[in-house]
């Protein structure tokens, strides 16, 4: 039988998505008998040029993980998607931006001055070092995700993309089995539906964060003060981090039934906070509750800044 | 349209206006016959409750200028509390709005009942004139908070 050719490709990746592929334990050994790896820059030499021969959709399957950052991100996300019969965006940051997507609150000149200094410090596109040509692709001024650039056939979510979900996904990849484009292969509904935490639906009279109190590990963390982006979170993980007595942050991004999951998150926690009480005089005491959120965008767009509405800061 | 105000800017404006309270006051100011600006596009929604954050990202990125949320008095919500919800809601978003630069007085949130055409058409007013002075706003494409 003929393999399937699989192709694994890093933009702008922290390199966690690349390990994650390991934790299947020994179902590699399956996808190694059953497919070969044609790219896969983490593990193997491959050069661009050996990827430009490849036929248009020689690939059977491209696994794409991290944002687009640069042109060269860019280039090669359409390159891959010429080159893959299936193109899947794989992890939090091909997805939706992930985490990296917050760097979408600061301009390009702020991030090159926080990082290099004053502007003569900056690296150049074009220059010569030690005597050669070097060519750096361009950054630019805001980070997309890859649905962004391209059109993205599946989607595995996470930070990185948990076991179950990548299983599920080899699961269907070597039985044949892959289903309609589209699919996200990760649970359809919440977090909280596989959350084995007790949801006791009482008010937030304050938000704490995890390592300010003894949280109760059976009891939901909401109800104890603590924002879990649960309610505006995919499952399929059973609910990790909560399980680890730590709050989920979104990573696997918002269920299919809703658009943007920072704005449902906001939602839900203006709903949930209160002193019990309702009406005028209790403003006050509210707006202190509020007031303990630092950090509205960083708290519930962690994940997915870069594919919500707001997509960034404004200003530009 | 003609730009035929001091600064030559027109603003959008959308107003998400309950059923029961404001919009009856849009109403009452409208049988009236007083006068505001023609900026306002109101829709009304049953409750102010049901205006969720989406929506009102989605007025701004759909070319808003700015936004008026208007809700039943403290009390008197048809829904006994939707308009507290709202109140808090709108704390957070002014707050998300000034995190991705875009000035939280873009969003504004008014009690006014069904008996208060005037208070409609002085909160109209006087909204629409803030927003003349703040200018288009970034999320419509030209602007710059």
């Amino acid at each position: 039988m003929e393999k399937i050719r699989i192709g694994i490709y890093w933009a702008a990746s922290c390199g966690g998505c690349d390990v994650s592929l390991l934790e299947i334990d020994e179902q590699i050994l399956d996808v190694a008998a059953k497919a070969d790896f044609v790219l896969w820059p983490c593990a193997t030499d491959t050069k661009y040029a050996d990827l430009r021969a490849y036929k248009d959709g020689s690939i059977d399957i491209v696994l794409f993980n991290g944002a687009i950052r640069t042109e060269e991100n860019r280039e090669i996300a359409k390159l891959l998607r010429d080159k893959a019969k299936h193109l899947v965006a794989y992890g939090s940051c091909a997805q939706m931006g992930g985490v990296i997507g917050l760097a979408n609150l600061s301009s390009r000149k702020e991030i090159f001055t926080t990082l290099f200094g004053a502007k003569t410090h900056w690296p150049k596109e074009e220059s010569i070092q030690d005597g050669y040509p070097l060519h750096l692709p361009a950054f630019l001024d805001r980070l997309l995700p890859l649905g962004d650039v391209v059109e993205v056939d599946y989607v595995i979510p996470g930070c990185p993309p948990p076991r179950e979900m990548v299983s599920q996904f080899f699961d269907a990849l070597l039985g044949g089995k892959l289903p309609e484009k589209g699919a996200v292969f990760a649970a359809e509904k919440n977090l909280c539906d596989e959350c084995p935490r007790e949801r006791r639906e009482e008010r937030i009279t304050r938000i704490v964060r995890p390592h300010e109190i003894e949280s109760d590990p059976e009891i939901c963390l909401l109800d104890q003060g603590i924002i879990c982006m649960g309610p505006a979170t995919r499952g399929g993980c059973g609910a990790a981090c909560p399980m680890a007595n730590m709050p989920c942050t979104g990573c696997a991004g918002p269920t299919a039934n809703i658009t943007d999951q920072g704005a449902t998150m906001l939602n839900t926690i203006a709903s949930l906070i209160g002193t019990g009480l309702e009406g005028e005089e209790e403003l006050e005491a509210e707006e202190a509750i509020l007031a303990e959120i630092d950090d509205v965008i960083g708290t519930f767009y962690r994940f997915s800044l870069a594919a919500s509405i707001f997509k960034g800061a404004q200003r530009e | 349209m003609a730009k035929l105000n001091d600064n030559g800017f027109e603003p959008k404006i959308v107003a998400f206006l309950c059923r029961w309270c404001s919009y009856a006051g849009a109403d009452l100011a409208g049988v009236s016959r007083m006068t505001y600006p023609a900026n306002i596009i109101p829709m009304r929604v049953n409750c102010s409750g049901r205006v969720d954050a989406g929506m009102v990202m989605a007025a701004f990125e759909k070319g808003a200028d700015g936004v008026l949320i208007g809700g039943c008095h403290p009390g008197d919500c048809h829904y006994v509390n939707g308009n507290y919800k709202t109140r808090r809601r709108v704390i957070l978003l002014k707050r998300a709005l000034a995190e991705v630069g875009v000035k939280p007085q873009r969003l504004h949130l008014e009690w006014i009942s069904a008996s208060e055409g005037v208070k409609f058409q002085r909160t109209v007013t006087e909204f629409t004139g803030l927003i003349k002075e703040l200018g288009p706003s970034p999320m419509s494409g030209d602007g710059e908070d």
